[in-house]
């Protein structure tokens, strides 16, 4: 059996922690948690998952955009893709800028709470193949993935 | 009204020169209600302030309605009389009038001889001599402190709700999360699992509930019901309800009450609302905290002194900075990211000002926070 897949889950809030925990696992992920940047940040550097889902508003001193930002500007771990999560939308004007304005944190996705787990599920999917490509694991020929054996 | 156009000059001898300017004008079809009451007796009727400043910003004239809030100010500089300030306005509209002739609209705040502050919404006009050049510059102004009251109170009606909705979502996370969870176990049995979604829910279910009591304090203009209350119960009714979650959260909550205390004379719902808000805070501030390895909440009630009394909450838990500590009564102002409106200091605040009492933060990072606040006996 292939060895599953890693996703991170970075939240303060322990229920929402424990819930995806469950969800993840269930669709036969593995998964790791961290309940602040920091930690986050530590683990990822140390475990190097293959998918960061993040609380974009957390309220640590090391926010999920510092964590944004560190994957992102470290060679090592920047082709891990993010999936960033908050209860804070556009009337907030909380919204991932996918063009990379400094200003914006950057996101390869971005869920308002209350999460829809189905469309979770699928754009994970997408992404965890977006993730091996980018790190050369895997090609993509037109619309199709090839992955490097 | 129909206007024709009829101009007048102003009656101070060397301002207009009996030149006309554009700048004042009177309907022609006079009703008998106004006949021989003089153009003098009108303008210090005007339901607004009337002034006139020449070139170097010194009063020429003043209406009754201005003489009767700001003092008699001819003679004297209008910032000084105005603001009580030496220095001129930094977007001052008589001086550009003066440089431009046009009409120019400010806003300012200023102070009326009683003290009280007001914003103003200032035009300026020029009165022009024979050569065409800016005599004098007549200063109007209207006290719309009203204005910016409604218009503050919308701003923060529309931030409300943008913070609400953000509050629902993440008690729907919640409920959403825990329901699946739920799910689950039942699918496999495990009641353990399901039991921890109910508790999920739960939880999710007690919060919507204190947002929705701290909402409609808010929204809500109620007349305070003052009553003689002992605070000592009211202090051990509020721990007694808060028990249960405090052992849960693994803090030691307890209640330290005066042994002869006074009856006093408050609100007892809006009272304990604030107690409320403040026992939440420091049960979350304990929660953050990863520091220490025992936490405690303490409520206190007891004479402040000879005149006054104090309710106390103190944690140990996280404690706050200067910038957090300043910026805690602000509108909306949260440092809970998904769990807080920040709501409830914005009530506190307000149910402390309604009992003519105040607040106190005393706090530390990484020591703790204790919110006092202290009222007078009866």
């Amino acid at each position: 059996m292939k060895n599953p897949s890693k996703i991170i889950i970075i939240d303060d809030n322990p229920d929402f922690r424990f819930t995806m925990e469950i969800f993840l696992k269930r669709n036969g992920f593995e998964t790791l948690t961290a309940e602040d940047g920091q930690n986050g940040m530590d683990m990822i550097e140390k475990e190097r998952p293959d998918l960061i889902l993040l609380d974009v508003m957390m309220e640590s001193i090391y926010s999920g955009f510092d964590v944004c930002k560190s994957v992102q500007s470290n060679p090592d771990i920047k082709d891990i893709p993010i999936i960033g999560i908050s209860g804070m939308g556009a009337e907030l004007g909380v919204s991932p800028d996918k063009k990379g304005d400094d200003d914006y944190f950057r996101v390869d996705e971005f869920f308002e709470k209350p999460v829809d787990k189905e469309k979770l599920l699928a754009r994970i999917k997408e992404l965890l193949v977006e993730g091996l490509v980018r790190k050369g694991k895997a090609v993509r020929i037109h619309d199709r993935v090839y992955i490097k054996k | 009204m129909d206007y024709t156009g009829q101009q007048i000059t102003s009656s101070r001898s060397g301002l207009g020169e009996e030149k006309p300017t554009d700048g004042l004008m009177i309907p022609a079809n006079n009703s008998k209600a106004i006949d021989g009451l003089g153009f003098r007796n009108i303008i210090d009727l005007l339901p607004c302030y009337l002034s006139i400043q020449d070139r170097s910003m010194h009063i020429l004239f003043a209406n009754q309605n201005f003489k009767d809030d700001f003092g008699e100010g001819i003679g004297k500089l209008c910032h000084k009389v105005y603001k009580g300030s030496p220095e001129r306005c930094e977007f001052c509209p008589v001086q550009k009038t003066f440089k431009d002739r046009k009409v120019h609209i400010s806003e300012e705040t200023v102070q009326l001889s009683t003290g009280e502050v007001a914003d103003m919404i200032v035009y300026s006009s020029p009165i022009l001599n024979a050569s065409g050049n800016v005599a004098a510059v007549i200063e109007m102004s209207t006290n719309i402190t009203k204005v910016k009251e409604m218009q503050k109170e919308l701003k923060i009606l529309g931030q409300s709700i943008a913070i609400l909705s953000h509050d629902i979502k993440n008690i729907l996370e919640g409920l959403h999360g825990g329901a699946y969870v739920v799910d689950e176990g039942i699918k496999d049995g495990d009641m353990e699992l399901a039991a921890k979604g109910l508790d999920i829910v739960k939880r999710n279910i007690t919060e919507i509930s204190s947002m929705a009591q701290n909402i409609l304090y808010s929204s809500k203009k109620r007349d305070l019901k003052y009553r003689e209350v002992s605070p000592n119960e009211m202090v051990r009714d509020l721990v007694d309800l808060f028990q249960e979650k405090a052992n849960a959260m693994d803090i030691q909550l307890k209640h330290e009450t005066n042994h002869a205390p006074p009856l006093v004379s408050l609100d007892p719902m809006s009272i304990r609302r604030m107690l409320e808000n403040f026992i939440w805070n420091a049960l979350d501030a304990c929660k953050k905290d990863k520091e220490k390895d025992f936490h405690a909440v303490v409520v206190r009630a007891d004479l402040h002194d000879k005149f006054h009394f104090k309710f106390e909450v103190e944690d140990n838990g996280v404690g706050m900075d200067e910038e957090t500590k300043a910026s805690i009564f602000d509108e909306f102002y949260s440092t809970k990211g998904g769990h807080g409106t920040g709501l409830g200091l914005l009530i506190v605040d307000k149910i402390v000002k309604e009992h003519g009492g105040k607040v106190e933060v005393l706090t530390t990072p990484g020591r703790g926070t204790t919110f006092r606040t202290i009222f007078r006996i009866n």
